[in-house]
């Protein structure tokens, strides 16, 4: 039993990490909070699920890829049609929030004139048979889930730290018109935050299309909750991303089971709130606290 | 910085527009959604004197909002309150909710924005929840008709006078407010805080005070909400609702109290307005909002100020000419 929670609440929050890591590094480069990332989520469920009508024999990590992509280019396509261009003409903050606001009203109408608005069920991706785990029977797109979101999250701690454009995009996070004077293209790069922060929110969108449904008003809520798990671990924080993500998805899964199923989502806010006015910075706070 | 001329005759100039209004569309529906309007805009008049006077985001102002009407709307209809006596009442309602979160206002940006997510989310989920008070996702009905001294409020154009006026209230209330030692103090706090601590300004208490009145502003508004549509939902109390608010405020321009009413007018009657294009209602407001964040940084009010300053130029640009031909 409590394996099994234990690896359904892991699953979840690696769906939560992946898209508050996106939040994060888009918060870290342009101190937007990028309402937006849920919908790009959900652009990335539909195209995985698409990809599987058109051709029903491709293996799950190509249908993941293929939610990745779309993700990624839904993205980039946000920040070059809008977001460039607002920070060009340097309009105050809350406008460009605003304006991600207004892309995430966009995406949600869009995906419901193309997708419909019926629940679309995801096929088995990850197959059907239960597996053992410690005495208890695990659903294996639970595990598939939880392994495929930790390699992704290793993935992206390797090419920010190992490859020129990670390590481009940390610079410009910590400060722009330092990296930009060391020869670093501040358009490129942040395209490549966005591109990347999109992949992440694609893959999340084709793990928890299969985890239940995909439909269109899917990222609102799943969005704001990884936003609050972003903010859990702490704003701007790879590590705190992925520590906040892991463990809003197990406070809520145990909390459904353990206190109430119709207040899971309040658990979890209430955590928040009493841990900010303890540790106003999140998690990464604690080891932070020295500097 | 006292309210300037210019402001009150903005002021003055609303109020008689919305008090003539019903003369010039005296239709039902109408009616209707002017009174929407009078009660969005109080909504947008409390989040802007928290957004644009302190600087203080909040992305939770539907959880006062949602106490105040369904605490409004339990007064009337289960205690048989005078509607009256439950109008401010509900804003204490909001007003004690927010106290509660008055720790939380010494955060700062983002985190804050999350916490009053959090609690907007929680509020949200009792009122769904407890069904034995709210009625849960059925929702509550049998919510009396408004009441002024025994008389019944039946014609929506007299019921729409009475939100108009409330809301006028609010807003020159917060025109005084703005402008007195503890508006100016306010706007000291969200220039630069640390200045403003360090010129001996309670900051803290400046910000919780701030948060406390724009819940009690949005705890009435919930009040006038419940006796409007006279039944409630916990869907009109969602996150939705908070980011609603929060469009308002930005897209008639931050920091403008005649732009938080010209903002709320605008998300009201907009997607009215945009029923003729069908499916695509949503998705042309959307664009449109992405738009308008694009072209005025001050929102719509920035927008009309800038064409306003431009007209009254064109109309001052004659004057040198004439006075060289007169010469």
């Amino acid at each position: 039993m409590l394996t099994s929670i234990f690896v359904g609440g892991l699953a979840i929050g690696c769906v939560y990490a992946l898209i508050a890591l996106g939040f994060s590094m888009i918060m870290r480069a342009t101190s937007i909070i990028h309402f937006a990332q849920g919908e790009v989520m959900m652009i990335g469920s539909m195209s995985g699920l698409t990809a599987v009508w058109l051709a029903p024999f491709l293996p799950a990590p190509v249908v993941l890829l293929v939610g990745m992509t779309a993700g990624g280019l839904a993205a980039v396509a946000m920040e070059l049609a809008a977001y460039r261009t607002l920070r060009r003409r340097g309009v105050p903050l809350m406008n460009i929030i605003t304006a991600t606001v207004g892309m995430s009203i966009l995406c949600i109408n869009g995906a419901r004139l193309i997708w419909g608005s019926e629940p679309l069920r995801y096929p088995d991706l990850f197959g059907v048979e239960p597996v053992l785990l410690g005495g208890a029977r695990v659903p294996p797109q639970l595990l598939w889930i939880a392994a495929a979101g930790l390699l992704l999250m290793a993935g992206l701690q390797l090419f920010l730290k190992h490859t020129r454009t990670g390590i481009a995009m940390q610079a410009v996070a910590q400060d722009p018109d330092a990296a930009q004077l060391m020869g670093v293209n501040l358009t490129r790069t942040m395209a490549a935050t966005f591109g990347i922060a999109g992949m992440m929110a694609g893959a999340a969108g084709v793990m928890l299309g299969s985890l239940f449904f995909s439909f269109f008003e899917m990222g609102f809520i799943t969005g704001l909750k990884a936003f609050v798990a972003a903010t859990l671990g702490g704003l701007g924080s790879i590590v705190g991303a992925i520590l906040g993500g892991l463990l809003f998805g197990l406070i809520e899964t145990f909390s459904a089971v353990y206190v109430s199923s119709a207040y899971k989502d309040a658990v979890g806010m209430l955590l928040l709130i009493l841990l900010l006015l303890f540790l106003p910075q999140g998690l990464v706070g604690l080891w932070r606290r020295g500097r | 910085m006292n309210a300037s001329r210019r402001d009150w005759t903005i002021a003055f100039a609303g109020i008689g527009f919305a008090a003539l209004l019903p003369f010039l569309a005296p239709d039902g529906f109408v009616m209707h959604l002017m009174t929407s309007v009078a009660i969005a805009a109080m909504l947008a008049l409390g989040l802007q004197m928290l957004l644009g006077v302190s600087g203080q985001l909040s992305i939770g102002q539907a959880a006062f909002f949602g106490l105040g009407a369904y605490g409004a709307a339990l007064m009337t209809k289960e205690a048989g309150l005078p509607f009256l006596l439950a109008l401010p009442l509900a804003g204490v309602i909001g007003g004690i909710a927010s106290l509660a979160m008055v720790p939380i206002t010494r955060l700062r940006g983002p985190y804050l924005a999350v916490a009053t997510l959090g609690f907007s989310i929680m509020v949200y989920l009792v009122l769904k929840n407890e069904e034995w008070a709210t009625g849960g996702s059925y929702g509550l009905i049998g919510i009396p008709r408004p009441e002024l001294f025994g008389f019944r409020l039946r014609d929506p154009m007299l019921w729409y006078w009475f939100c108009a006026a409330v809301a006028a209230l609010t807003y020159v209330g917060m025109l005084l407010l703005q402008t007195s030692r503890f508006g100016r103090a306010l706007h000291a706090v969200r220039q630069n805080e640390d200045a403003a601590r360090a010129s001996g300004l309670r900051v803290t208490l400046l910000k919780s005070q701030c948060f406390v009145i724009s819940a009690v502003v949005s705890g009435m508004a919930g009040a006038l909400f419940a006796h409007h549509l006279r039944y409630l939902n916990p869907n009109d109390f969602t996150f939705w609702k908070s980011i609603e608010i929060l469009i308002m405020v930005v897209i008639g321009g931050v920091g403008s109290l005649a732009g938080a009413v010209l903002g709320a007018a605008v998300v009201v009657v907009l997607p009215e307005l945009l029923r003729v294009v069908g499916d695509y209602r949503m998705l042309v407001f959307g664009a449109m909002l992405v738009a308008v964040m694009l072209v005025g940084e001050g929102g719509l009010a920035g927008i009309i100020g800038g064409l306003w300053r431009r007209a009254a130029a064109l109309l001052r640009r004659p004057r040198p000419a004439l006075r060289s031909a007169a010469e």
